[in-house]
């Protein structure tokens, strides 16, 4: 068993040297998809992070007409009041909006603007985040009312793009990853053939099988651990160095998992790779 | 240690290479396979090297049933055939005596048994001076001597060797069959096909004929050509 482990080890390494460059190529084909695979993994974990967060504070706004008589906003008030998707309202006059207006306004921009201009709002708190939606679509088309906001809206949007995003990266990723996975059974099968003299002798003086397949089949997995290796740094660099918005950063343990991913991942793509090469080239 | 059962065997091609033959091998003989090219001589060892198996009929060879044979488990059947070709088929970036220690480390046999059955096997192939040389080194006698070695390292039951004299002069020929007669006196049966019609006929061994895949003679004590042979 000892004697084999040195040959098997021996074996591996010069056929890894020997190939040197279809190696390179083969662990930056591994790197670069299973980075864009760590990445979408990322990307997917801190946006349904992020709108989790965001949810948490939904507030649907409800904006009257500056126009609106009492008795609409008595009547829209009611409503609220009656609606049981609906936690607390909050009512805010002409007055006090135009208070908070004038402090966060520059002077020049608030002056334009008169008191009687300023729509009335009532700032809602459903009683489940998704039901901003809801109370949303109730009160949109009542007469008196302006507009009626939601950030549900804005956080689907976002969501959206994030999904797009993801399926891009993952699109990409699989295209890498196959063409990942044929330069590892390449750089197998010239090493297959730059050994045919020594397999062929192997075969006839009795080598069993798996003797025989064993160092390329490390061969095709250390390329697979090589690239992932380079993955895992990269999606970690990523992690650390260009942290997004900090409601997307993630903790460790995410991280730890995606990496954990990428490596099971890249092992898989080194050893599908040179089984096939295996199985095609290597008639044993 | 040898019996084929109404063997044939049609390559894909539709031309047959061996049709129903009948033969039995002992423990311990040596037999020359002798016949024109595309005789079936090569098929033949193909077949005892389980490199092919046969369309029809049973091979039985060093106790077991090829046919039947798993292919997990031909890597121990060859263990017990040793092999020498025309062309060598040593590692040319190996030494001699690395060439020889391959086909004991290929097998897993440990480091001990390599280091002291390699220079025994040198010794008898009379090329101890030369195991630190390399392949290309050497004259094609002695490279075939090292094949013999490699072959005979693992000490099998039977020595196939397809036209090993093919590529040497008289005297290296002379060489390498006095080789094969020394290790077929210690048991091992030595299957050699051949074309070389003064070494069979001076060696008045057993002769298998073989004709466009029949065989057409079998003598017990024969000569290369059909016309020059002693009647039995």
């Amino acid at each position: 068993m000892r004697v084999y482990f040195r040959y098997a080890v021996k074996e591996t390494l010069s056929n890894l040297w020997r190939n040197r460059m279809m190696t390179i190529a083969a662990v930056l084909t591994v790197a670069v998809s299973l980075s864009l695979v760590g990445s979408a993994l990322l990307l997917k974990q801190s946006a349904a992070q992020a709108s989790s967060q965001w949810q948490q504070g939904t507030r649907v706004t409800i904006w009257m007409e500056p126009t609106a008589s009492a008795g609409e906003i008595a009547n829209v008030q009611t409503q609220l009041h009656n609606l049981p998707i609906v936690k607390h309202c909050q009512f805010r006059t002409q007055a006090q909006d135009y208070v908070e207006m004038k402090k966060t306004l520059p002077p020049s921009e608030a002056n334009v603007l008169h008191e009687d201009q300023i729509p009335t709002k009532f700032s809602c708190v459903p009683t489940v985040p998704l039901d901003a939606f809801t109370v949303q679509s109730t009160f949109m088309h009542q007469p008196g009312i302006l507009t009626v906001t939601a950030p549900e809206q804005q956080i689907r949007e976002m969501n959206h793009v994030i999904r797009i995003l993801q399926i891009v990266f993952l699109a990409l990723a699989l295209v890498l990853l196959l063409s990942a996975t044929v330069l590892i059974l390449n750089t197998i099968r010239m090493a297959i053939f730059a050994r045919r003299r020594e397999v062929s002798v192997m075969k006839l003086v009795g080598a069993t099988n798996w003797f025989i397949r064993i160092p390329y089949i490390t061969e095709g997995f250390i390329q697979g651990l090589l690239g992932s290796a380079v993955a895992i740094a990269a999606v970690t660099a990523l992690h650390i160095w260009y942290p997004l918005h900090n409601e997307f950063q993630l903790s460790t343990s995410a991280l730890i998992g995606t990496n954990i991913v990428v490596l099971i991942v890249g092992v898989v793509i080194g050893s599908v790779g040179s089984s096939i090469a295996i199985r095609r080239f290597l008639d044993v | 240690m040898i019996r084929f059962e109404n063997v044939s065997k049609t390559y894909k091609n539709g031309s047959p290479a061996l049709k129903d033959i009948t033969l039995n091998i002992e423990k311990g003989e040596f037999v020359f396979l002798v016949g024109a090219s595309g005789s079936g001589k090569t098929t033949f060892l193909r077949l005892l090297l389980r490199e092919e198996l046969p369309d029809k009929g049973r091979i039985l060879e060093a106790g077991r049933e090829l046919t039947e044979l798993s292919k997990f488990r031909v890597p121990f059947l060859r263990r017990n055939i040793g092999c020498v070709f025309q062309d060598f088929r040593l590692l040319p970036n190996k030494t001699v005596f690395e060439n020889v220690a391959f086909a004991l480390e290929v097998i897993g046999r440990p480091r001990s048994t390599v280091e002291s059955q390699v220079p025994l096997i040198l010794d008898l192939v009379g090329l101890s001076d030369k195991s630190k040389s390399l392949p290309g080194e050497l004259s094609g006698g002695e490279q075939q001597r090292v094949a013999v070695a490699r072959a005979f390292v693992n000490r099998p039951l039977i020595l196939l060797a397809d036209e090993p004299t093919g590529n040497l002069d008289p005297a290296n020929s002379e060489s390498i069959m006095a080789l094969l007669e020394r290790i077929n006196r210690t048991g091992t049966t030595v299957v050699m096909a051949t074309h070389d019609k003064a070494l069979v006929d001076r060696m008045r061994r057993r002769v298998i004929e073989l004709d466009k895949g029949e065989m057409i003679r079998d003598q017990v004590r024969g000569v290369y050509g059909i016309d020059e042979s002693v009647a039995i």
